[in-house]
C-alpha cells in the first residue's frame, strides 16, 4: 500500500512564496510568452536573475553556491515560476538533476567546477540517456567511451536530447566496459561532455509542435579529459537511476497544461453555466490533490529518503492530469469565436506538446512498471 | 497521526476485523441491526470520538471513519459520532438525514435510532427529533438503510458553529477512502494467487498495470481526504472538503471497476466479500453532494475569484 505523508508546506515557504510573485511582478518582460511547459522558454537572462536571487541550487551546500534550503523552498520556488509560465528552461535540468547528481557522486573537483556556475544560473545541462536505438530499454545504450592516453574517446549518439543545441554540458551515459553475461548494468558510465568545445555534433529535430527543443547528438572520437567521468567508472546505472527519482516528482509534472484552465477560467467569466464551473472545480479537485502529493515527496526528499515509486506514482497521475485537462476545456468551451480566443492559443500549443508529457522522464509504461515493482507484483 | 489517534486506529481495526464478517455484513443488508458490534463500540466509547469532552476531535472522528469503512462496519457510525457531539452523547445509535417537509430522509439506521438530526443544506442549523417515527425503510444501493422518519413541529433546534453538510461529505470521503483500500488491498492479494495460463496474475503486465493505476488513485483520493481534515480549522475548509469529496468520488469509479475487472467472475458473486466494499464506494459517492456538486461548488468559487487569481487560491491556505 503506497500512501504519501501528511505534509503542510513551513510558513518559511509559504513566505517565500510571496517573494517569487513580488520578483515575477518586477519582470513583465520575461513574461510576455507565458507558457506552463517547462521545456518551453529559454532565456538565460532570466535564470541569471533568479541565480542572482539564489533561486537556483536551492538546496545545495553553501559552499558550491547554494542556499542550504529545504525541498520544501524549492517545490514552492518552482511551482510559483511553472504557473506564471516563466521562461526556466535553461537552467531547469541543470537545477533539477544534473547539479544534484554531480553533489551525489562527482568528484570534489567536478563539484568546485560545475555546481558554483549552476546556481548562478549562467550553465546549463542536457541529460545524454537516449538513443536512436535505446528508449525505455536504457541499459541498451551503445554509445561507448574507450580510455586513451589523455582521457576517453567517445563513439555512437544520443537522440532526443532537450537544449543540446543551446546548453553548455551534456551528461551522457555511456558503456565503459561489456556487460558482464547478462549483466548490462555494469560497464556503464556518466561522463561529462562540453557541447560548444568537445567536437560532439549537434543536430536540432524540429517536434510535431513546430519547435527545435530537442536533437540528436553524433560522437565520432570525440576526446575528452580523463577529469570528465561523473564518480567512479563502471557506476553508472545506479547513478543514473538514482538522478531519475528527482526528475519525476516536482510541479512540472502537473503543471504543463496550467495555463490552458487560467485562460478557460477568464473566457467563462465570472458567472459560468454548470457546467463550465464543474469542469474548472473537477480540473483544481485534482491539481490541489496533486500539489499536495508532490509536497510530500519535497518532504520525503527533505528527510532523505528514496522517493522512487512515490515520485513515479506523482508523476503518471500529472502526465494523465495534463493530458486531459485541455481536452476537458475544449469540451466545455463556449462557442463566441472571439470570446474563445485567448484559450484557444494555448489549448492548441498544449494540445501540440500534449504527446510529450506521458514520454520525456520515463513513459507511462515504464512508470506503472515501477509502481508495480513498489507493490511487490514484480 | 498522534499518539492518541495511534491508538483508536489500532483498537478499532482489531475490534472491526474480529467483528465483522461475511455473514454479519450480509444480515445487516437483511436489516438486522449488528447489536453485538454496536455493543463493542459502545464499551470502547468510540461512540463519542469527536466529542467536545472526550478528549478527542475531527481528526481522531475522520480517522476512526477511514477505519471503519475499511471493514464496512454496518453500523451508522458518521451519524452516531457527529450527532452526539452536536446534540450531547446518548448510549443508542443516532441517523442523521435531510429535512424534506415534514419528513427527514435517508437517515441511515432509522428504524434502531433512538435520535434522528435532520439538516438543511447551506444551513448551519439542525433539528433534533428524540421521538423517532419511521414513515417508511429503504436502502442505499450497498443495501445499507436509509429510512424516511416524521419530522414533528416541535422538535428540537440547534444551531451549529459551522454548517454540517461539508462535514458530513467529508464523513463519506473518509469512509470511502477505507473502503478503496481494501478493495485494492483485496485486489492485489487475489492476483498474488489466482493463477493462469500457467503463472499469477500479477505476473501479466495489463494486470501490474491495472494494479498500478488502482494504487496511485487510492493514493491520491486519501491525500485529498487527509488535506480536507487537516484544514477544517480555516477559512478554506469548505473548498478542502469539495476537492475531497469529488476526489474521492472519481477515485472510487475507477478503482471499483478495475479491482473487479481482476477478480473477473469471483468478485462478481454475491458469495464473495468484494462486492460490500464497491457497492459502498458506488454508493457513497451520491450522499452528500456527488462529484458534480462539490465539482461546480469549486468551480464557481474559483469562477468568481477571476482567472488572474487561479493560482492564489489553488495555492491558498
Amino acid at each position: 500500500m503506497l500512501e504519501l505523508d501528511r505534509v503542510t508546506l513551513p510558513e518559511a515557504s509559504e513566505a517565500l512564496r510571496a517573494q517569487v510573485r513580488a520578483f515575477l511582478a518586477e519582470h513583465p518582460e520575461h513574461l510576455a510568452e507565458p507558457n506552463s511547459d517547462f521545456t518551453t522558454g529559454h532565456d538565460p537572462a532570466f535564470s541569471r536573475k533568479l541565480g542572482e536571487r539564489g533561486w537556483i541550487g536551492m538546496t545545495w551546500p553553501a559552499a558550491y553556491g547554494g542556499g542550504e534550503r529545504s525541498f520544501f523552498d524549492r517545490y514552492v520556488v518552482t511551482e510559483e515560476l511553472l504557473a506564471a509560465g516563466a521562461p526556466v528552461s535553461a537552467h531547469w535540468i541543470a537545477d533539477r538533476q544534473s547539479g544534484p547528481l554531480l553533489l551525489r557522486f562527482g568528484t570534489e573537483a567536478q563539484k568546485q567546477a560545475y555546481l558554483p556556475p549552476i546556481t548562478r544560473g549562467e550553465a546549463y545541462f542536457s541529460i545524454g540517456m537516449s538513443e536512436p536505438n535505446t528508449g525505455s530499454d536504457l541499459a541498451s545504450v551503445r554509445t561507448s567511451a574507450k580510455q586513451v592516453d589523455g582521457g576517453w574517446v567517445i563513439n555512437g549518439a544520443k537522440i532526443w536530447t532537450t537544449d543540446a543545441h543551446r546548453n553548455h554540458f551534456l551528461i551522457a551515459l555511456v558503456r565503459t566496459a561489456p556487460p558482464e553475461g547478462k549483466n548490462r548494468h555494469v560497464g556503464l558510465s556518466q561522463i561529462i561532455v562540453d557541447l560548444r568545445n568537445d567536437g560532439a555534433k549537434v543536430r536540432p529535430i524540429r517536434n510535431m509542435a513546430g519547435g527545435e527543443d530537442f536533437n540528436e547528438i553524433v560522437f565520432e572520437d570525440v576526446l575528452v579529459p580523463e577529469d570528465r567521468v561523473v564518480g567512479e567508472p563502471g557506476n553508472g546505472w545506479k547513478q543514473v537511476t538514482s538522478e531519475l527519482s528527482f526528475e519525476r516528482s516536482g510541479p512540472e509534472r502537473f503543471l504543463s497544461a496550467f495555463r490552458v484552465l487560467v485562460e478557460f477560467v477568464r473566457m467563462v467569466g465570472a458567472d459560468p453555466a454548470p457546467h463550465e464551473a464543474a469542469v474548472i472545480g473537477r480540473i483544481a479537485a485534482h491539481l490541489m490533490t496533486l500539489r499536495r502529493m508532490s509536497a510530500s515527496v519535497a518532504g520525503m526528499l527533505n528527510d532523505g529518503k528514496q522517493v522512487d515509486v512515490e515520485a513515479a506514482l506523482v508523476k503518471e497521475l500529472g502526465n494523465n492530469f495534463e493530458k486531459w485537462l485541455p481536452e476537458l476545456t475544449r469540451l466545455a468551451a463556449p462557442a463566441d469565436r472571439d470570446a474563445r480566443r485567448a484559450w484557444r492559443t494555448a489549448y492548441e500549443q498544449t494540445q501540440l506538446l500534449s504527446p510529450s508529457f506521458t514520454l520525456r522522464g520515463g513513459t507511462r509504461e515504464i512508470l506503472r512498471g515501477v509502481i508495480a515493482r513498489g507493490l511487490g507484483l514484480r | 497521526m498522534n499518539e492518541q489517534t495511534n491508538i483508536i486506529v489500532d483498537t478499532a481495526t482489531r475490534m472491526f476485523a474480529d467483528g465483522v464478517d461475511k455473514a454479519l455484513l450480509d444480515a445487516a443488508e437483511t436489516g438486522v441491526f449488528p447489536v453485538a458490534l454496536w455493543q463493542s463500540v459502545l464499551a470502547t466509547g468510540f461512540h463519542s470520538v469527536g466529542s467536545p469532552d472526550s478528549g478527542t476531535g475531527l481528526g481522531e472522528l475522520y480517522a476512526f471513519l477511514d477505519v471503519a469503512g475499511a471493514s464496512a462496519v454496518p453500523l451508522p457510525l458518521a451519524d452516531t459520532l457527529f450527532a452526539n457531539a452536536w446534540a450531547g452523547t446518548i448510549d443508542g445509535v443516532s441517523g442523521i438525514g435531510e429535512v424534506a417537509g415534514e419528513t427527514i430522509v435517508d437517515v441511515p439506521w432509522g428504524r434502531v435510532a433512538e435520535r434522528v438530526i435532520g439538516v438543511v443544506p447551506g444551513s448551519a442549523e439542525i433539528v433534533v427529533v428524540d421521538a423517532v417515527t419511521v414513515l417508511a425503510e429503504g436502502a442505499n444501493m450497498a443495501g445499507e438503510p436509509r429510512d424516511t422518519v416524521a419530522l414533528p413541529a416541535d422538535a428540537r433546534r440547534i444551531s451549529l458553529a459551522r454548517d454540517p453538510l461539508p462535514l458530513l461529505a467529508l464523513a463519506r470521503a473518509a469512509q470511502s477512502i477505507g473502503a478503496l483500500r481494501t478493495v485494492l488491498q483485496s485486489a492485489l492479494g487475489y492476483a498474488g494467487e489466482r493463477e493462469q495460463f500457467g503463472r499469477t496474475l500479477s505476473n501479466f503486465q495489463a494486470i501490474q498495470h491495472s494494479l498500478a493505476v488502482q494504487a496511485a488513485e487510492v493514493a491520491a483520493a486519501r491525500r485529498a481526504v487527509w488535506a480536507a481534515v487537516d484544514s477544517l480549522e480555516t477559512d478554506r475548509a469548505e473548498h478542502e472538503v469539495a476537492v475531497a469529496k469529488a476526489r474521492v468520488g472519481e477515485a472510487a469509479s475507477l478503482v471499483c471497476e478495475a479491482a473487479h475487472q481482476v477478480f473477473g467472475a469471483i468478485g462478481y458473486t454475491h458469495e464473495h466479500r468484494l462486492h460490500h466494499f464497491t457497492r459502498r464506494a458506488w454508493a457513497w459517492r451520491e450522499e452528500y453532494g456527488n462529484e458534480t456538486f462539490w465539482q461546480q461548488q469549486l468551480g464557481l468559487h474559483i469562477a468568481r475569484t477571476g482567472a488572474d487569481n487561479v493560482w492564489s487560491f489553488v495555492t491558498g491556505r
